[in-house]
């Protein structure tokens, strides 16, 4: 399953870039290898976990600025239809 | 249950395991693999100035990569050294890109090399845990806890990777458990 994220900026690293994760509280900011990021700006985020209304559950495959890992983002943030899961 | 370099061998051939590049044979221990320092070092500068700065990584508004730069100062050290000050954080990579992605029952610990240790070095700081799914390079945080600089190379085998198979599989691992359930435990396989 694919998160749609959004580029912010270049990482400390040239091989990094740091993203916005959209989350039911807001953006969050992780910073990523620049060859995790998939087709249209999408981050790989293994099987969401947990879905209530229209959110979803997902683990991050880094820990975001913040210190999370889980965070809860809108359902039509993920590039595959909960349906193909 | 930690592997052993055969099996992390195995597992990079099946390619369970990605590091690019791959390590030589010399980089392999009986259960780690050594990875090697990228040019690129940062180094925290602590400006003098009677304004003191403080740090909140609580502010809703504290943006770890942008409020870093502000203090930092990137080296790039291809085809040279750096002698890393006593006492004073330097952020790192690997050289090496790994990638965890293709088998959930994989993690990973980053640790430091007995020999640079004894030396007073140490390349993180607590966070040793390369979880389940990491892609990417592995960011070091490097104090020099001598009392003398050291002095670093790119290319110079800076780390060991020690690889471990999880009892089970993460939760993210399982492949659409989730689908039309509400809020609730996961307790069963696909």
């Amino acid at each position: 399953m694919k998160l749609r994220v959004k580029k912010i900026r270049d990482g400390m690293h040239p091989s990094e870039t740091v993203v916005a994760i959209p989350t039911s509280e807001g953006d969050e900011r992780l910073t990523v290898d620049k060859n995790a990021l998939g087709e249209n700006t999408t981050l790989e985020i293994g099987w969401p976990l947990r879905q209530k209304d229209n959110l979803v559950l997902i683990e991050l495959p880094r820990e975001t600025q913040s210190g999370a890992w889980r965070v809860w983002v809108p359902r039509d943030a993920l590039e595959e239809s909960m349906a193909a899961a | 249950m930690i592997l052993t370099d055969r099996e992390i061998q195995i597992g990079i051939e099946r390619g369970s395991i990605l590091i690019e590049p791959r390590p030589l044979e010399v980089a392999y221990s009986s259960t780690s693999v050594d990875l090697t320092l990228d040019p690129i070092i940062t180094e925290l500068i602590q400006k003098k100035s009677a304004i003191k700065k403080v740090i909140d990584p609580t502010d809703p508004d504290f943006d770890a990569e942008e409020n870093m730069a502000e203090v930092s100062k990137i080296h790039d050290i291809s085809g040279t050294y750096y002698d890393i000050p006593p006492n004073n954080l330097h952020l790192g990579w690997t050289a090496e890109r790994v990638d965890l992605r293709h088998d959930p029952k994989l993690a990973a610990r980053v640790e430091g090399k007995s020999s640079l240790a004894r030396l007073g070095l140490a390349v993180h700081m607590t966070a040793p845990t390369i979880h389940a799914g990491f892609n990417g390079r592995i960011r070091w945080e490097i104090v020099n806890f001598g009392t003398m600089p050291i002095r670093v190379r790119p290319g110079m085998r800076i780390c060991q990777l020690v690889f471990e198979q999880t009892l089970g599989t993460p939760q993210k691992g399982y492949h659409g458990q989730f689908v039309n359930q509400t809020v609730q435990p996961i307790t069963k396989k696909t």
